[in-house]
């Protein structure tokens, strides 16, 4: 009964092996994803980061040299290039230092099409220097008649908003987490297909069903064959990875995203029921098809189903209820175990139970498919 | 041994098996001719227990395939039509993997499998992927596969479907061969001459029926007829779904 399963596990990962486009399959998406993902952080991360140089038109500069030093020195400055500078005026009128002087208030014109989004957080950062500026001058001018500054000040607001930075941070990491998650429907996928319906393109089903095996030792043995492809798959986009992550500068997020021997260690154990339950996902709806192409073509939208429930865990739509669900409650532990945070212990057991019984589900279906004369020989 | 008593079976509207008793001995090639659908490749599947009967039951070597497949499995070696081949494994491969499936341990059926491959002449081929492979090597790898695990009975479905002349010599050698060291060999056709040629016993199918049984000779007397395509034709009642 042991020497059996064996064979046929063997045999299937031998066919596998030697099948280019089910090796190729997960190879380049292992490869391929992660340095993908990495070309992706980097650009977000810039965009997200201590932000460039700001050149706009300052007219009338030299009526006020202080504001324009405070200006240089927030990285906001004047620029003839046009290609260069955004399409910001800084008009300052003409009586501003006599203004000043008298310490009246001096009139600084900012002019900008507010309708332009691209423009917004750059004028938002103009007005905020200037009035950065405004209340220095104030607090000077209080202190020469002899006033504290912090009387004109009752309320101190200390704004610590850090919502952007873990929100971005979350799904970049959603992001990640999914893309190793998902390996082990990518990897295994092309042989699930090849050894179910493209066995019976082959016409090998009923050879084989014809030997004395029972059809629950080959329906197990595919099922194993499919997850091995699929850990494999895993195990080369932990890899993977692990190399390109490092290569990101993920200290300007203010957190980081390493691939430690723990975390490897922890996505394997905690993948392998996904694993399983990809395997005899993809088994079953392949074992439906008649040919290659035809499960090809179910699985592509079978595929979506992972997709979406990992979607959700990272971006917050109805987070209560998939904690529970298979590729979601995994994927939710790993990113509080990638946070540094504990593991979610009991969400994780439930969630791999839930992934195993669905297993267990669709092997028994495969059985019984395999059973049904219908199937076998489509009568 | 092979026997099938009141084997009935309905697929669709169509009544494919219709009670049909018949057993082929050991030491004997036994051929089960009938025109197209008479319902031999479903009598055939039955032995396998790949299909239920409604009715009846087959027995292997005295097992009821119905109670115990695998044990009755394990008596039979099947020569399918389609072949079945794995394009991507050689036949050494391919014939030890059906062997150790077939029950062989590792050791066994490396041995058997080497064997097989002497007693077939597939040396040349042996280690060659199965993809691009002749329509005669194909055969002789998926006979090799039927009879690695020496099994005491050998079914074929239309074996000599495809095969050019020179191939088809060498199965008959080989079935001829199997006779001789005592197998029980049914294979199913509808080839007449295949059957005339070869068969110690004709099982004549039609329409899921026995219609006659005994050798090419005994049933060319039985009918009155010189040869044993007349006989046939008598015997159905038509000639359709017959190659002569």
């Amino acid at each position: 009964m042991n020497s059996r399963f064996v064979s046929l596990v063997r045999k299937e990962l031998l066919d596998a092996v030697r099948d280019k486009r089910s090796v190729m399959a997960g190879l380049y998406y292992a490869v391929f994803t992660p340095l993908i993902m990495c070309g992706l952080f980097m650009v977000l991360i810039t965009q997200m980061s201590s932000p460039d140089d700001l050149k706009i038109t300052i007219v009338n500069s030299e009526g006020a040299p202080d504001l324009i030093r405070h200006l240089n020195n927030n990285g906001i400055s004047h620029s003839d290039d046009a290609s260069q500078r955004k399409k910001i005026s800084l008009i300052i009128s003409d009586d501003y230092a006599t203004q000043m002087l008298a310490a009246k208030p001096a009139e600084v014109a900012l002019q900008a099409d507010s309708s332009n989004e691209k423009l917004a957080d750059s004028i938002r950062r103009v007005s905020r220097s200037i009035e950065r500026y405004s209340s220095e001058m104030a607090a000077l001018r209080l202190i020469i008649r002899g006033i504290n500054p912090s009387v004109v000040q009752p309320i101190k607001l200390n704004k610590q908003d850090q919502a952007t930075r873990d929100s971005k941070g979350g799904m970049i990491l959603g992001i990640a987490i999914f893309t190793m998650i998902y390996s082990v429907f990518i990897s295994g996928m092309n042989l699930a297909i090849d050894t179910s319906a493209g066995e019976r393109e082959r016409n090998s089903l009923a050879l084989l069903l014809s030997h004395p095996i029972s059809v629950r030792q080959l329906v197990l043995s595919k099922i194993t064959a499919v997850s091995i492809f699929a850990m494999l798959g895993l195990l080369l986009i932990l890899l993977v990875s692990k190399v390109a992550y490092m290569l990101v500068p993920w200290q300007e997020l203010g957190f980081s995203v390493g691939i430690s021997s723990t975390f490897i260690i922890a996505m394997l154990i905690i993948g392998l029921p996904v694993a399983v339950m990809a395997s005899a996902l993809q088994l079953f709806v392949s074992f439906m098809a008649k040919t290659f192409k035809e499960a090809q073509s179910y699985l592509t939208i079978v595929l979506f189903v992972p997709l979406a429930l990992s979607m959700a865990a990272s971006y917050n739509i109805a987070p209560d209820q998939l904690r529970w669900a298979p590729v979601s409650g995994q994927q939710q532990a790993l990113m509080e175990l990638i946070k540094g945070k504990e593991i979610p212990l009991l969400q994780l057991l439930v969630s791999c139970g839930f992934t195993l019984l669905i297993s267990i589900a669709l092997a028994l279906g495969i059985e019984r498919m395999l059973k049904s004369e219908k199937v076998v020989f489509g009568l | 041994m092979i026997k099938v008593a009141n084997l009935s079976k309905l697929i669709g509207d169509v009544q494919a098996l219709d009670n049909l008793s018949f057993s082929a001995e050991n030491g004997q090639i036994t051929g089960l001719l009938g025109p197209n659908g008479a319902g031999k490749t479903t009598c055939l599947r039955m032995l396998f227990g790949l299909l239920k009967p409604d009715n009846g039951n087959a027995e292997i070597d005295g097992i009821d395939v119905a109670v115990d497949p695998t044990a009755a499995k394990q008596q039979l070696g099947l020569f399918p039509d389609p072949f079945g081949l794995y394009e991507r494994l050689t036949p050494r491969e391919y014939i030890r993997y059906f062997a150790e499936i077939s029950g062989l341990s590792v050791e066994q059926a490396k041995r058997a499998t080497a064997d097989v491959i002497h007693d077939l002449q597939l040396e040349d081929i042996a280690d060659r992927r199965c993809k691009g492979f002749s329509q005669g090597q194909r055969m002789k790898t998926a006979l090799a596969q039927a009879i690695v695990h020496k099994p005491s009975n050998i079914v074929l479905d239309e074996p000599t479907r495809g095969l050019d002349v020179m191939s088809t010599r060498v199965l008959r050698g080989l079935l001829r061969d199997l006779k001789d060291q005592g197998h029980c060999v049914l294979f199913s056709s509808h080839v007449m001459q295949e059957v005339s040629a070869l068969c110690d016993r004709v099982i004549v199918m039609a329409a899921g029926k026995v219609v006659a049984v005994g050798s090419p000779q005994e049933l060319c007397d039985q009918t009155g007829q010189g040869s044993l395509e007349e006989a046939f034709i008598t015997l159905i009642g038509s000639d359709e779904g017959i190659a002569a």
